[in-house]
């Protein structure tokens, strides 16, 4: 009764206040638990689930489950030449993915930031493919290669290299180049942006500086563009890897993996196995692996953008 | 001596601007030839080449792509998709982001590398347990399946963003709001978040892409016509017409006109968001 008369003497909108108030040290945390929930709810759970998957023999509708241990990861690297394929044609897209897109988008970033007329424009038609449904990105580049109608092929013979018209897709040594060429043609952008935020961020002076120390134009690229790029590599490089084991839209729109298997890549051929063949456990399996080579590799990334 | 110089540099400037002339002259090529596609009748096309002027322009491509590939529905459900998922991913992201930008707490570094390891995270290791997940909670193959994966694979990059733009705003303005008697979720709501316009914009922006463009997920948790995103809904259509060139592109284009319309207007703040944080500033 006492603290009841206590409280009702003192003004109702503290009397409010103090009812409402949390613990000080709960505050960050309840902001923190819708994302925090959602998150593991969501991305880390199925992650962990996706684990336990892998260690069974499953079809992914049944209920029961065969315990195979390690054996689904043991016929990746062992017994199944498709997934070796698959896996070699991520380290070439990806060795790809490090040096072309990044080479150009560099290249590129360089020009525009020279006050070339109509830079704005260029990059923006550089940059464009980059917003595009992936999806939409490979039937347009289908249309490219189309044995037929097709640009290149039409280009060709116009200019009277009718023999190296081809079935720029359905060729065994030329699909996995060929999707790649779209690859180079829709991710241009990403590297070519931070390039050019990058070399904005170089102070000019140090131009000027190299410039009176006889410093020239190579000499000034070397010793003061490249440095003063060191993080920018990072991000980019790093995104480069990143994406290029986790590449799927493009390959399967293009060439589905085909022709035969020859242009399967991780991220395609778990798709396959789990939803096509019904391979749960070993695809499960396979999406693992992609997530551990990615994870591995994303370390400095995720440090750097840590700080 | 300076003339030469002068000289020098005009040329060189020269050269440049017609090597990116030459160079998006190519990069353009594939667009071209996709609307030079479209507009026509596809015996057109066939008999004279996609490089000829086309005879007459065939508007109805448009229009009969829009209605056989029922492009309606696929609109309506990405659209739908982007009014729920957008809005609510970011402000999930801005709540985290505002502590661990904020406020001193145990494990914030560690919640924070928590979300960052989400950007290296590939979709195929949550797919099969989503789709299981998902028959569980009664959604699967309905649009509100994929809010829930799009959400949580949206929030690293939100949280890391937010986190970078929340921490230039001045910690005085809070520390103001509190004096006055404001809690941390009105300080939050009324300071941080007006503050913070120009950054959930730009994060709108890529958001919106990022959902309308996005494929996998869609493809897996969604089997039935009437829930289909536009890009699954386009590669049926390329698979039901493949061969009626005229038709595809005219589809094609359809599907890619707002994701282009989006970018050319809005790019300034598309581009500086997405490489918010990747340079020191």
């Amino acid at each position: 009764m006492t603290v009841t008369s206590l409280a009702e003497g003192r003004p109702a909108f503290a009397r409010a206040r103090r009812r409402r108030r949390v613990p000080t040290a709960w505050i960050p945390y309840l902001f923190l638990a819708p994302a925090l929930i959602w998150y593991a709810a969501f991305l880390v759970y199925p992650m962990l689930q996706s684990l336990y998957i892998s260690f069974f023999d499953w079809d992914g509708l049944s209920p029961t489950m065969t315990f195979v241990g390690l054996k689904n990861y043991i016929d990746i690297f062992m017994s199944d030449e498709v997934a070796r394929l698959a896996l070699w044609n991520n380290i070439l897209w990806t060795l790809g993915a490090l040096v072309l897109p990044t080479a150009i988008g560099l290249m590129l970033a360089l020009a525009l930031n020279r006050r070339v007329p109509g830079s704005t424009l260029f990059r923006t038609i550089f940059y464009s493919p980059a917003v595009l449904p992936l999806v939409a990105v490979g039937l347009i580049w289908a249309w490219v290669y189309n044995p037929n109608f097709g640009v290149v092929n039409t280009t060709l013979k116009a200019v009277g290299l009718r023999t190296w018209a081809a079935g720029w897709l359905s060729s065994y040594e030329l699909a996995l180049p060929a999707t790649f060429v779209t690859f180079v043609w829709s991710h241009v952008g990403f590297p070519m942006i931070f390039y050019l935020a990058g070399l904005q961020a170089i102070s000019k002076e140090y131009y000027e500086a190299a410039t009176i120390d006889g410093a020239n134009a190579f000499q000034r690229f070397r010793h003061v563009t490249l440095p003063g790029l060191t993080e920018t590599h990072v991000i980019v490089l790093s995104l480069a890897v990143i994406n290029g084991f986790k590449v799927f839209d493009l390959v399967y729109t293009m060439t589905y993996g085909g022709p035969g298997r020859s242009t399967q890549v991780l991220g395609t051929w778990m798709y396959f196995q789990t939803f096509q063949y019904y391979h749960a456990g070993y695809g499960s399996a396979l999406a693992w692996v992609i997530a551990a080579i990615v994870l591995v590799i994303a370390i400095p990334y995720i440090r750097r953008m840590s700080r | 001596m300076f003339a030469d110089v002068r000289n020098q540099r005009r040329l060189e400037q020269t050269l440049l601007f017609i090597s990116l002339l030459v160079l998006s002259l190519i990069w353009l090529t594939p667009f071209a030839t996709v609307v030079m596609s479209a507009i026509r009748s596809q015996g057109d096309l066939l008999s004279r080449g996609v490089f000829s002027w086309p005879k007459a322009i065939a508007w109805k491509n448009f229009s009969e792509a829009w209605h056989t590939g029922d492009f309606s529905i696929y609109f309506r459900n990405s659209l739908f998709l982007i009014f729920i998922k957008v809005p609510l991913g970011i402000f999930i992201a801005a709540l985290a982001a505002y502590p661990l930008a904020k406020m001193r707490f145990r494990f914030s570094g560690a919640i924070f590398i928590f979300f960052l390891a989400g950007l290296a995270v590939p979709v195929q290791v949550t797919l099969q347990p989503l789709l299981v997940m998902m028959k569980q909670l009664g959604i699967a193959n309905s649009i509100f399946a994929l809010i829930p994966p799009y959400v949580a694979f949206g929030l690293p990059f939100q949280i890391f963003v937010l986190r970078g733009f929340f921490r230039l705003i001045p910690s005085e303005l809070l520390e103001a709001a509190r004096l006055d008697g404001a809690s941390e979720w009105t300080a939050f709501l009324r300071v941080m978040l007006p503050l913070s316009v120009p950054a959930l914009a730009t994060l709108c922006i890529i958001d919106v892409l990022n959902t309308w463009n996005e494929f996998l997920i869609a493809l897996v948790l969604i089997s039935a016509k009437e829930s289909r995103t536009v890009p699954v809904g386009l590669l049926q259509f390329q698979g039901e017409y493949s061969s009626q060139y005229t038709l595809l592109m005219a589809g094609i284009l359809i599907s890619i006109i707002p994701v282009i319309v989006i970018f050319i207007f809005l790019q300034r703040y598309f581009v500086a968001g997405l490489t918010s944080g990747a340079v020191k500033g």
